[in-house]
Order: structure tokens, then sequence, then C-alpha cells
């Protein structure tokens, strides 16, 4: 899943950076340009304002080209900040003074958008962009005290520059960090309810299958009743034993407590009551909760020998699984007398360990896994 | 202690909300042939609340009563000296866990009892002597919690395959020691699961006796020493 939110984040980050980016082409070409071609006469040096715009381009392509390749601003934008911020005086200082905060000063209003392209992607992008469109607006700021450009329209404009410049471009980077943010939400939101079905639809199997078996346990005890009260003898073995067993069956439904299904336990459940069908009495405590993940091929070797002991069972049977959390223990107790069995642990090939064990009339069948 | 017992009957309370389950123990209780049971019910209720103040050796403690887990209410008991035996049929190892660190002496699980096993744990707790269930064996084995006790290879080995196998003679066949030397390595696990965790004085009282029969050196564990320098109530 965070592989997934990457992936949403990345393609966010890089298609609203490469949005900025377009931002600031056409601003550059479509304004800035046209001015500095149009307001030719506005300029005590044209060319060193010429010069700044090629300056902003080659500052605008390196910072381009590290969002193309990596959705984020370069590495070292420290220089690159103060280059642009050079661009903004060097144009305020190629006008004519009395041309300042007019139509030809196109570098100040631009810088920003070269600014919101370098702190894309930097954790500190807030302070950053702040710090230097207050840069750019004190700059500009200390070229109005110089040239003495205090009357009301000079201020006005700056103002009308500087908050709407700065509404734009805080605006748009904080627009798009937001969607940013609500689209890794609702990816995971989107996976936490996917899970929450799976869960669901996992838990409705789980309790279907209860269900069946219910009313399978329910079946039997009914028809035990009934042989109870048409006098059947309580004393008699083979009631007790069909009591017992339907006893154990019930007790084991009523104390499973897993959610979800694992498959070595689905795999064991059935087979229990395999052998339960053939009138096998088996006892099985809980198999628990927390059964680590297994390898390839392990939950086959660890089912495979006990299985075939409780397969062959005759009358009784003992099933039980230990875990821990690089380990698993399956075993089977029962009176399966033609069972073959191997006098030595016999190793297989995924490292489960079985054992055999012969006593009392009954055959002891461990398989261990140890996990590394 | 454990002498003491011999003399008389242990006595039970029973705490236990069928009446279908009071009737078993009662008739496995009840002995059968001309020696007398070594184990009396002496109270029986369905609340705990129903046998408190009763003068019992033990009290045996069904832990679902109509429809509660009362997990929570075997620290209580336990801290007030009394010795509980949980018989559930919820063997899962954190439950068991749950209630031996509370301070129960042992965990009977109903799936696989008997009458024979039964009295023997009922016993074994009577005299403060380390009893170990199948389900206790495991829940101790498979315990990876940061508190847990240190067990040694051999002693997790015997309780895993204790738990799994069918009895202590296939155990000790499976590890290629005597039965007493699989009895001493699972008893030796109960004892150190005694000794950690939080006090209680049906802990104490197990450790006291493990001692005094040399299950296990006081230098052992370094709380064993202090509990054996106590004199507990009762012991002369």
């Amino acid at each position: 899943m965070t592989e997934e939110i990457e992936q949403v984040a990345q393609r966010y980050a890089r298609f609203t950076a490469l949005g900025a980016a377009t931002i600031a082409a056409v601003w550059h070409l479509g304004y800035d340009l046209t001015v500095t071609i149009t307001g030719w006469s506005t300029f005590r040096w044209p060319w060193l304002s010429v010069a700044a715009w090629v300056a902003y381009s080659a500052i605008f392509v390196v910072a381009l080209l590290s969002l193309l390749r990596t959705s984020r601003g370069p590495a070292r934008i420290r220089e690159l900040a103060l280059a642009t911020l050079a661009v903004d005086v060097a144009v305020i200082v190629s006008l004519r003074p009395e041309e300042l905060i007019g139509i030809s000063d196109w570098a100040w209003g631009s810088v920003g958008w070269i600014a919101i392209m370098l702190v894309w992607g930097r954790p500190r992008w807030k302070t950053e962009l702040i710090a230097f469109l207050a840069a750019n607006a004190g700059i500009m700021l200390v070229a109005m005290v110089v040239t003495g450009t205090f009357d009301r329209v000079s201020i006005s404009k700056y103002l009308v520059v500087i908050a709407g410049g700065v509404t734009m471009q805080l605006g748009y980077t904080w627009g798009c960090h937001i969607l940013r943010a609500r689209a890794e939400d609702a990816v995971v939101l989107a996976r936490r309810l996917a899970a929450d079905d799976a869960l669901r639809e996992s838990a409705q199997r789980i309790h279907t299958d209860r269900l069946r078996r219910y009313a399978a346990i329910r079946d039997v005890a009914e028809d035990l009743l009934h042989q109870l009260a048409d006098g059947a003898d309580p004393g008699d073995p083979r009631v007790r034993d069909d009591c017992t067993a339907g006893a154990l069956r019930l007790r084991r439904l009523i104390t499973e407590r897993e959610d979800v299904p694992d498959e070595l336990v689905s795999t064991l459940r059935e087979r229990i009551e395999a052998a339960e069908r053939r009138k096998v009495m088996v006892t099985a405590p809980p198999f628990g909760d927390y059964l680590p993940g297994l390898p390839d091929g392990v939950r086959e070797d660890l089912l495979r020998a006990p299985i075939r002991a409780l397969d062959g069972a005759r009358s009784r049977a003992r099933v039980t699984v230990s875990a821990m959390s690089t380990m698993v223990s399956v075993a089977v107790v029962a009176d399966n007398d033609d069972l073959p069995i191997s006098a030595t642990p016999v190793q297989e090939p995924s490292g489960v360990v079985v054992t055999y064990q012969r006593q009392g009339g009954e055959v002891w069948v461990n398989s261990i896994w140890q996990g590394p | 202690m454990g002498q003491q017992h011999l003399a008389r009957p242990v006595t039970v309370a029973l705490v236990e909300d069928h009446q279908v389950v009071v009737d078993g123990v009662r008739s496995w209780f009840a002995g059968s042939g001309p020696s007398p049971s070594p184990v009396e019910l002496v109270v029986q209720g369905p609340t705990i609340e129903s046998v408190l103040g009763a003068d019992a050796d033990v009290l045996l403690l069904d832990l679902n009563l109509n429809g509660t887990m009362v997990i929570d209410r075997v620290a209580e008991l336990c801290q007030g000296g009394q010795r509980v035996i949980v018989f559930s049929e919820h063997e899962e190892p954190e439950i068991v866990r749950a209630v031996l660190d509370a301070g129960a002496s042992a965990f009977i699980g109903k799936g696989r009892a008997t009458r024979d096993s039964c009295v023997e744990t009922i016993l074994e707790v009577a005299a403060d002597r380390p009893s170990v269930t199948p389900p206790m064996a495991q829940a101790i084995a498979t315990d990876e919690r940061p508190h847990r006790p240190q067990l040694s290879d051999k002693e997790r080995a015997a309780l895993l395959f204790w738990f799994q196998s069918m009895s202590k003679a296939s155990v000790a066949a499976r590890m290629g020691i005597k039965e007493r030397t699989v009895r001493q390595y699972i008893d030796r696990a109960r004892v150190k699961y005694a000794a950690a965790g939080r006090p209680a004085p049906t802990k104490e009282k197990l450790l006291i006796c493990a001692i005094q029969d040399g299950l296990i050196q006081p230098d052992e564990v370094g709380v064993y020493t202090s509990l054996a320098a106590k004199s507990p109530p009762g012991q002369s």
C-alpha cells in the first residue's frame, strides 16, 4: 500500500510541478519577453534586461529538468534562488528610475514562479517560498526608497503586485500541496475500504461455515436426544461416545475465535470434520489467532504427515497446533495402526522436521517448522 | 503444608454456572471403591460471591460465568491467598497466560479433563507443588512477551512435546531422557514462570515449596532467596 501511496504522491507532485513550470514559461514568454521588447525605450540599459531575461530562462531550464527527473526542485537551491533575485535586481537597475514598478518592470512579478519550481517537493517549501517572496518584496521596497518612488500610485501598484503575486504563487503551491495530501488520503481510504470489504467477506464466509457446522451438530444432537427419549441407555458406551463426540464438536465451535481464515487451520478443520464423519472422536484445543506467515511449501510439509495420521485414525485423535513468531508445530496423536512411521526424524526440503512415535496403541506425529 | 493434606481430603470450592458440570465434578470427587476420595467438594455456586468465605484448600473456577469472562477476578482471589485452579474451555494461550500471571495455580482445560488428571492437579496445587497441564505447557512454552522467564531449550521442548504428545513417557522417549527428568524440566519451567511477573501469595508458596524440594536453587533466580527466607503464614 505504501508503494501505491508513493506512486499517487509522485504523480500528483510531477503534474502539479509541471503546471507551475507551464505557468512560469507562459508568463516569461508571453509577458516578460513582450514588455522587454515593446518597452525597449523605457530601459536605461535594455541589454541588461535582455541578459536578465536569458538568465531567468536558464534558471527555469535547470529547475524544469530537475522537476522532470525527480518531481522535485534542484538539490542545491540557494545559489539558484540568489541568481533569481539577482535577475530581479538587474531588471530594476536596467530601467529608468521613473519606470520603477511600471509595466516594463517584469522581473519582480515573475521570479516567484521560478521560486515555486525551486522549492517544489522540499520539506521546508513553505518557509523557503515565503522567505523568497519576502526578499523579492524587500528588494523592490529598497529600490523604491533609493529612487524616492513614494507617490500614491506607485505605492498602490506595489501593494497590488505584492498581494496579487503572493496570492497566486503561494496559493497555487498551497493548493497543489492540499490536492496531493487529499489524493494520498483518498488512496489510504480506498485501501482501508477494500480491506474492510475483504474482512467482512471473510468474516461472512467464516460465519456461514460456522452456521453450516452448527446445523450439522444440531442434527447430531437432535438425533441423540431422540434416541435417549426413545429409551436409549445413557450407560451404553456407544451412546456415551456419541454424546462426547457431539459435545467436543460443539465446544470447538464455541471456542473458535479467528475472524480471518488461515489456510493451515482451515485445512486441519476440514480433515477434522472428515474424521468426525467417520465417527472418530477428535479433540482439538483452540488453534490460536496468531500463526506466522509461512514460506512457500512449509504449510504443505507441516500438514502432510499429521493429516495422514488423522485420516487413518480408528476411533480417536487429538490435533494440536503450537505457534510462535518463528515456529509452528502441528501434531496429531491418533489410534492409527497402519501409518508407516520413520524411526528417525524426517527432514523435508522446506525445512520442516517430522517425527513419529508409537506408544500404547497410539501414534504421535509431529511436524515442526523453525523460521530463521 | 503438603503433609497436612494427606491426613484429610483436600477441600474444593467450585464456581460453575452449569449444573451438568457441577454434577460431573461432584461425581468425579465422590470416589469409587473402598478408599475414600482424596478430594472433597465442600461448596459450589454459580458466582464467585456465592463461595467467598468458604474454607476450601482450592477454588475451582469456571472462567465464563453467565456469559461474562471473569479473568480479571482471578488476581483478587489469589492476592487473598486463595489457591485458584481455572477450569475452562477457553484454552487459548493468551487466556491461560493471563490467569497464570494473575496468580492462578493451574489451568485445567475442560476439553480434555479427566477425573484422574483433575484430581491429580488439585492435589498438587493443594500441596503447593508445581502442576503443569497441557494448556499451561503450551501457554508457557509459546510465551514471547518481553518479561517472560528465560527457559532453557530443553525446558521449552519438554513443555511443547508434553502439550502435543500423548504422555510424559513419550516425551522422554522423544528427548532420549528419563521421564523423571522430563517432569523436572516441566516443573522447573513452571516455577520460573511463577517467579516472573507480578507477585502473588500463591506464587510465593509455590516458589518456597520448589526450593524446599530442591527443584530449584535459591540463587538460580534472585527473587527466590528473599522469599525462602520468609516464614509463610501457617508454616512452622
